[in-house]
């Protein structure tokens, strides 16, 4: 049993940062298609900084910048030049995958995997059979509290909605929705970096080109699911981190007699199923105008 | 029409900003963006044969494309036109497995049926869970783009398997030579007698029948549309269809034309690219023809760039991704500015 939920939290950590990450940039009206992106330039960062500076606490520096930059650069075509949020953040998404695999290569001249020598902080012998999973583990719990005090229990996250929902009664009382925007863009990007680090840095320490595969997409997908909620996205992500796992464990069960390709689809399966459920019980999208447009007024 | 210089105008700067982003990415990472950008126009526009690459490359990426107009003037963000593509050239890879040995004349037209039924129908569940339920049509066709990656890695490993095929990468048993439509260097009448009716029928269907005009409405207010009468129903699921039996038949045609076989991960980037196209087409048949072949052009650099230059391919999908980034920017700034450019072209 140990082991199911160790892969479990294993798979889930990621999605649950960069879930939040989602969360965040949905209040404040967002739609962020850029997660993908963010998320594997964190966890391209962080291996590259480590095998380049040696320490992993540099590296997850070099990350969490590295996902700010970009997530500020997001903004700046949403918000300034009210470009289509779908679209300029499948762009960001297309400039992540992209930029890992020239950094790669421009570093390591092959598009090969890259291996780091050190990873993230485990919890150590005291957590028994536990140990071996990362800080980042022990810490996402808190992360979602904090997000979820943040957004629901200040007057900081009242704003951030109020920007997201009803720019123009922010603007009444003073909140300027556009810096909203950016504050909320830069935590995911933080979030994003953590996810990344995670993913890459947690368990096997390494980078692949397109090793993300579609988690940022999912996480986005466990926002709409959630319904913008950090406590509900953070369920819908666990939801998703369970098929996944289930699929991995079927297979070490049943071996061959269930088609490996079947349960490498369950996860893209649970999120359409997810996506489709969430519709059906909260209505899904209404009119076809305006969606991917941000709201001015 | 001057309406539309000034979107051309837009377009032209925010590529240009999108370029400069990737000048500065180039550097970044330690290249010579001047080299770069030279490598990359050499392998796209000046080197010998580079016409007839466009084209190899432009005519499907075109095919694509004016599916993805069709869905995007609907208001749908149908992004899935990689997985329909897959899911496209997959059946009609089965299609000519099942019907081989048959005359030509009767297993090329089955398998552009099979392609395009094959696409239409990846494209329809989506379609309908948005229609009927209202569920998100962008994640969706996105999680449909993953699955078919998943089955046509399923299907080159499995069912179409090549037995004789190298360990590196999965593919099925190539075509008999008398089921392609092309030889591998990729354009032939054919092909371009095919991209040459899809776009005259999409050009028609858009601006000269009742369907254009309604589903560009719709794309606006759909709203109004059903106030109007219209079934926002027919004309959502018929644009789903649509764009998915393109994108089908342009798998169709880079299986039977160009590849010749189906390998696993094959194109990986043909979707997005025609979205891109669409997008900075403004959306209009016409403007997707000429800028699939500048973009025709960019994806055949992408295999130039390495064996030529020595410059890594991922420059190509860098440009991509963030032409993606700016293209539907519509900045006051930038307006105002051309319009006070062209009230002075006009008064001087």
């Amino acid at each position: 049993m140990d082991d199911v939920i160790i892969a479990i939290l294993r798979s889930a950590t990621p999605l649950v940062y960069v879930t939040l990450a989602g969360v965040i940039a949905q209040r404040s009206g967002i739609w962020h298609l850029g997660l993908e992106g963010l998320m594997i330039a964190g966890a391209c960062a962080t291996i590259l900084g480590t095998v380049l500076t040696g320490s992993i606490l540099s590296a997850l520096l070099i990350a969490m910048v590295i996902c700010i930059v970009a997530s500020i650069l997001f903004w700046f075509v949403v918000e300034k030049l009210k470009a289509n949020q779908i679209i300029a953040g499948l762009g960001l998404t297309g400039l992540g995958l992209g930029g890992t695999t020239l950094a790669v290569e421009s570093i390591f001249g092959s598009q090969a995997a890259v291996t780091a020598p050190t990873g993230l902080p485990r919890l150590g012998a005291m957590f028994g059979a536990y140990g071996t999973l990362s800080i980042l583990v022990l810490l996402m719990p808190l992360f979602v509290l904090a997000v979820w005090v943040l957004l629901c229990r200040t007057r900081f996250g009242l704003r951030l909605s109020a920007a997201g929902e009803h720019p123009f009664a922010a603007r009444s009382v003073g909140v300027n929705p556009g810096r909203m925007r950016l504050i909320a863009l830069m935590i995911g990007g933080v979030l994003c970096a953590l996810g990344g680090a995670e993913l890459a840095s947690g368990s096997l320490q390494f980078f692949s080109q397109n090793m993300t595969a579609g988690r940022g997409f999912m996480a986005f997908a466990a926002v709409i699911f959630g319904a913008g909620h950090p406590i509900g996205a953070t369920f819908a992500a666990l939801f998703f981190a369970i098929v996944g796992a289930i699929g991995i464990r079927a297979q070490l069960v049943f071996g061959e007699r269930v088609p490996h390709d079947l349960l490498l689809a369950l996860p893209y399966l649970a999120t359409v199923f997810g996506i489709w459920l969430s519709a059906r019980l909260r209505g899904g999208v209404k009119a076809v105008t305006g969606f991917g447009e941000l709201r001015d007024s | 029409m001057t309406e539309s210089i000034v979107s051309v105008f837009r377009a032209l700067i925010f590529i240009v900003i999108a370029l400069a982003l990737c000048g500065l990415i180039f550097s970044v990472a330690g290249y010579s963006a001047p080299d770069m950008f030279r490598a990359i126009i050499d392998g796209a526009f000046l080197r010998t044969g580079a016409l007839q690459q466009a084209l190899r490359w432009g005519l499907p990426l075109f095919i694509t494309a004016a599916g993805v107009v069709i869905s995007f003037r609907a208001g749908y963000f149908n992004i899935g036109a990689q997985g329909q593509f897959y899911i496209g050239a997959i059946c009609a890879a089965f299609a000519a497995d099942w019907l081989n040995g048959l005359p030509a004349f009767i297993v090329i037209p089955a398998c552009f049926l099979a392609g395009m039924t094959g696409g239409a129908l990846w494209a329809m569940w989506p379609g309908i869970l948005r229609l009927r339920s209202g569920a998100d049509e962008v994640i969706t066709t996105l999680m449909g783009n993953f699955l078919a990656v998943i089955v046509l890695i399923y299907v080159t490993s499995g069912p179409l398997k090549d037995p004789t095929g190298s360990g590196q990468q999965a593919s099925s048993r190539p075509l008999d030579a008398a089921y392609r439509i092309s030889t591998s260097y990729g354009v032939s009448p054919t092909i371009i007698a095919i991209a040459v009716l899809v776009g005259i029928f999409m050009w028609l269907l858009v601006n000269r029948t009742a369907f254009g005009v309604l589903s560009g409405l719709a794309g606006r207010n759909a709203t109004m549309v059903t106030w109007q009468g219209a079934r926002l129903w027919n004309i959502g699921l018929a644009s789903f269809i649509i764009s998915g039996a393109l994108a089908g038949l342009a798998g169709t045609v880079e299986l039977m034309g160009p590849n010749g076989r189906l390998a696993s991960g094959f194109l990986p980037a043909h979707g997005f690219t025609a979205i891109l196209i669409a997008l900075v087409a403004n959306l209009s048949i016409v403007g997707t023809a000429i800028v699939a072949l500048f973009f025709g052009g960019l994806a055949s650099a992408a295999l130039y760039l390495p064996v030529i230059a020595g410059l890594p391919s991922s420059a190509i999908d860098i440009i991509n991704a963030a032409i993606a980034l700016f293209i539907t920017a519509k900045s006051n700034i930038v307006d105002r500015f051309l319009r006070n450019w062209r009230k002075r072209g006009w008064t001087t």
